[in-house]
């Protein structure tokens, strides 16, 4: 009875009180919901981004490099890679099993293609650890055929596939890798850069030549993109894409009709040919022997090759047209001329006895004989003894004032690195270098272009667009126009005209001359260079150097004779004679040359 | 008939099928990965185990509660048998023996134990034989409770068990039987709980009662350890998913926790569902689903009160704080107000038994209402 009038007194309220505590509980839940979706919101949101998102850099595009007629000389070659897309074939268990299946993936593929895997279960570890959201490349820059066998049969076989990428190519590579230079896997720009990223695609970094010196300006704008990735850190799918840019274009005055002379003259040997247009002072042609295939060291290059190429004796890395220092020999006697004339405007007239044999304090010289000479026979002859009594009569310090003054001593500031100063040496000089006192030994020597003179053939090449042109200076220029990234146009780099030679008309008109008797008459020491029907001007240099006799030989030349077009400065290295080694030489690139004014209707006379 | 319809509570019913509906749709969700279109087969199997749910309830709409007055026992027993029965015979997960599989079919037999501890203590409770004043009522209430207690936490399942405490004291208390004792041993047990944490929290290595990964979970719980990559992991993945959905959501099929597997894909169906539900739908969805759970735990507790004898008030009550309790442990986890334990869903997560017991359970509230006191 008591316990019914209980109920009966409080009949509901103990379910009530019951129900208003759960329902402060689901108030209380209510409340943390709110807390935790509405007001915390983006600390959650970036946990997530944390977690699964992945910033991806992508490598910007390199800009292209043309020579002046538009000829690609630097390009962006699609190469084809197979690529192994590892969330598409991802097994469950331990990673182990993932690579076991990786591996058993790129044996069926090798089979159908027939290339030997260079990947290895290492390498799949690595990049599962590492890389785990990117496609993992089996197989670089595969060629026509395994492509085709790859698209004809590969096509079931899950988790491969083609894998596009930019590389790099020369296409005239020998002829032209020590212009351009190559590239290589650059560098992170900064470290700030790098950690921005998850995965850092590098782009390719100029490591030597104009790909090098234009490297920032080449170089595009890096893309990027977001992946997102799922708990076990596989490529889920993409989020964001930034596309990279493109870098700059390069216009050079580089003719590559010019360079193949140029490099087809040079042949075999070991030298250098620079060819420049006197008229502005643009590089037309810049070859250096021996050369290398700059396309071994994209993407990077072996380290066997680079060990060929860094060991060889004939150092084929060196760009000998502006990086070698060589004496000039007779190829600085027209220095010495103008020079002379400076001194005294009638030297041009004067005429020395010039015998075989020349004695300077203790030392007896011996040379060619020639007799009595004048300035323009003794151009052509090339006569020691004539250039000896020239130098000692005038002093040596108006030869170097125009040596240095013509530009030698000091680099070009042609744009391509490693560039060379060359050396013109004084009484400072020798003293400071202990060489002791300047002597009239120290003077002959430079009359003849010896002893510690030192010049580069594209110094020797500006020397004679000087001449060529009637003693105007320029700065060689070898880039003719850029275009920037955002440009349609190209802009032209400016012709960097810097100064006029003091050389009287008279000078000029008896250096010419005898430069041009050089080639053109049977006597001349360049007779070997001479091209039936062109008429142009050149001189001979044979300068010893070392102990063992050991000869650099040079010519150089411009042409036409009449409005010159053309300025060369030919190297061969421990050659016999300028007239009998350089010559021959000389004589092809010329025979192309003036086929090419005819060609082009550019002849005047 | 018409009269029975007409007292049919279709509030209650709707509130159930529309739980039912977004059961089917965030079980999708949970198992869908994306670029895959077909059905899976979880979400397949959630609706046939849902259309025998509505099977069940309706058979116990129509069954006359009162019956079960009788016939409790047997249920009971039944139960606890099965119970001891899969320690030695059940299929071992994890190194825990809490399912039968029978042709394919897992079958829980704690989740129908709960449901019969709570006939068997509303049977008792209302025995007019029981007077609730007497001490003796109290120990015998809580000794047919420790039963399945006992043989579920042998399992082990603390989670489950747990549940049968807050089941017995509050039918005790919608009993009539003193406010003092209930209230020293609800004291008790949270002076208990609060000597353990701190037990924990100094000396773990020498605690009691708990296993490892048990203490591990209480130790992420107290953020003593924050252990990511392990204990902490399904908490932390679980607050980012719910966080990150913000007011609105990400959108169905959308939620990135769960489709990259940050949500571990084993749980996300089952004891993590809401936090696929409040990724992707965001606060107007978890609330609204918490209105809905608010509204079936008031509509039985509402066919408790207008019941037309004690057993039905207790069976009523009964069912409406089981229902609750596992509603709170399982959304308070989800959000880290409470450890995790694995609790599910009800009508929402993945999973047969306790999808049929739900259902079963609320289909006897029903017939509670449905034969209600008339005024």
């Amino acid at each position: 009875m008591m316990r019914i009038r209980r109920i009966k007194q409080f009949p509901d309220l103990r379910i009530y009180m019951a129900l208003t505590l759960m329902i402060a509980a689901y108030l209380l839940l209510f409340g943390s919901l709110w807390r935790l979706q509405v007001g915390k919101v983006s600390q959650f949101e970036d946990r997530i981004q944390i977690q699964s998102l992945r910033r991806v850099r992508l490598p910007g595009i390199r800009g292209m490099i043309f020579d002046r007629n538009g000829l690609c000389l630097a390009d962006n070659r699609p190469t084809y890679s197979i690529a192994l897309f590892l969330e598409n074939i991802r097994r469950s268990g331990p990673w182990v099993n993932t690579i076991d299946h990786g591996m058993e993936v790129m044996e069926q593929v090798s089979q159908v293609t027939g290339l030997t895997p260079v990947v290895d279960r290492e390498d799949i570890r690595k990049h599962i650890h590492l890389r785990l959201p990117l496609p993992l490349v089996l197989w670089r820059d595969i060629d026509r055929r395994a492509m085709a066998r790859f698209a004809e049969q590969a096509g079931e076989i899950p988790g491969v596939d083609l894998y596009t990428q930019a590389t790099r190519s020369y296409p005239y590579s020998p002829y032209t890798s020590h212009l351009l230079g190559y590239v290589g896997r650059a560098d992170p720009g900064s470290m700030n850069e790098e950690t921005r990223y998850n995965y850092y695609l590098p782009e390719m970094g100029g490591r030597a030549g104009l790909e090098k010196l234009f490297d920032p300006f080449l170089r595009g704008e890096a893309g990027g993109k977001i992946v997102q990735i799922d708990v076990s850190g596989y490529h889920h799918g993409e989020l964001a894409r930034r596309e990279p840019k493109s870098g700059g274009d390069l216009r050079l005055t580089l003719d590559m009709e010019v360079q193949l002379l140029a490099h087809q003259a040079l042949g075999t040997n070991r030298g250098a040919v620079v060819v420049l247009d006197p008229n502005n002072g643009d590089v037309l042609a810049m070859v250096s022997g021996p050369g290398f295939d700059a396309n071994r060291f994209v993407p990077y290059i072996t380290s066997e090759d680079w060990k060929l190429l860094s060991e060889n004796p004939a150092n084929p890395l060196l760009n000998r047209a502006v990086a070698g220092s060589y004496p000039p020999g007779s190829i600085f006697k027209p220095i010495v001329s103008f020079a002379a004339s400076i001194v005294n405007p009638e030297a041009i007239h004067t005429v020395y006895d010039s015998p075989a044999t020349f004695r300077i304090g203790r030392r007896v010289v011996h040379t060619h004989g020639l007799g009595e000479v004048n300035m323009r026979e003794a151009i052509k002859y090339s006569a020691n003894v004539y250039f000896f009594k020239t130098a000692l009569e005038c002093g040596w310090e108006p030869i170097t004032e125009q040596a240095l003054a013509v530009g030698l001593g000091e680099k070009t500031g042609v744009e391509v690195d490693y560039e060379a100063a060359g050396l013109v040496p004084d009484k400072e000089w020798q003293k400071k270098t202990s060489h002791g006192g300047w002597t009239d030994g120290d003077t002959v020597n430079l009359a003849i272009g010896q002893g510690f003179l030192l010049v580069t053939p594209i110094q020797m090449a500006m020397m004679t667009a000087t001449i060529a042109n009637g003693g105007y200076l320029y700065r060689p220029r070898l880039v003719q126009a850029y275009r920037a990234p955002d440009d349609e146009q190209f802009t032209e780099s400016p012709v960097r005209r810097v100064g006029k030679m003091n050389w009287s008309q008279s000078a000029l008109t008896t250096v010419r001359g005898g430069m041009h008797d050089v080639i053109m008459e049977p006597d001349g020491t360049g007779k070997r260079a001479a091209v039936t029907g062109f008429d142009y001007a050149g001189k001979t240099g044979t300068a010893e150097y070392g102990n063992q006799g050991k000869k650099q030989t040079w010519m150089i030349a411009f042409a036409p004779f009449e409005n010159p077009q053309y300025a060369v400065a030919f190297l061969i290295e421990d050659g016999a004679s300028g007239g009998t080694t350089v010559g021959p030489r000389m004589k092809i690139l010329m025979e192309g040359l003036y086929e090419k004014i005819k060609t082009e209707g550019r002849v005047h006379s | 008939m018409i009269g029975r319809i007409r007292r049919f509570d279709w509030t209650m019913f709707g509130t159930i099928l529309v739980l039912l509906v977004l059961s089917f749709l965030f079980v999708y969700s949970a198992g869908y990965q994306s670029g895959e279109v077909s059905l899976n087969g979880k979400a397949l199997r959630q609706v046939i185990w849902a259309l025998i749910g509505i099977g069940c309830y309706a058979a116990a709409a129509a069954f006359d509660y009162r019956k079960l007055k009788d016939i409790h026992w047997w249920f009971f027993a039944g139960t606890a048998g099965a119970l001891l029965i899969v320690l030695f015979f059940g299929t071992s997960i994890y190194g825990a023996n809490r399912w039968f599989s029978i042709g394919g079919i897992m079958i829980q037999p704690s989740e129908f134990a709960k449901l019969a501890a709570v006939l068997s203590l509303a049977a008792y409770l209302s025995n007019p034989a029981t007077d609730p004043d007497e001490f003796g009522t109290f120990a015998k209430a809580f000794l047919i409770m420790l039963v399945p207690f006992t043989l579920i936490l042998i399992e082990p399942d603390l989670g489950t068990s747990m549940v049968l405490i807050p089941l017995t004291l509050a039918l005790l208390f919608c009993a009539g039987t003193p406010l003092r004792p209930l209230l020293i041993l609800i004291g008790a047990g949270f002076f208990g709980l609060i000597v353990l944490a701190v037990w924990l929290r100094f000396f773990p290595d020498t605690c009691p009662f708990l296993t490892e990964y048990q203490k591990s979970r209480v130790l992420v719980y107290l953020n003593v350890s924050q252990d990511p990559l392990g204990a902490g992991w399904n908490k932390l993945q679980s607050q980012i998913a719910v966080g990150s959905g913000g007011l609105f959501g990400k959108g169905y099929l959308k939620g990135t926790q769960n489709i990259l597997g940050f949500l571990p894909r084993t749980v996300a169906p089952t004891d993590f569902i809401y936090s696929v539900v409040a990724e992707e739908t965001g606060f107007a969805g978890s609330g609204l689903l918490l209105v809905l759970y608010t509204t079936v735990t008031v509509r039985c507790m509402r066919a408790a009160v207008q019941a037309r004898d004690l057993f039905g008030r207790l069976l009523a009550t009964g069912v409406g704080v089981l229902l609750f309790t596992h509603v709170f442990i399982n959304i308070a986890m989800t959000v880290g107000l409470m450890p995790i334990t694995g609790l599910p869903l009800p009508l929402m997560s993945y999973g047969g038994s306790f999808m049929v017991t739900t259902m079963g359970a609320l289909g006897l509230v029903q017939s509670v209402y449905l034969r209600r006191r008339t005024i």
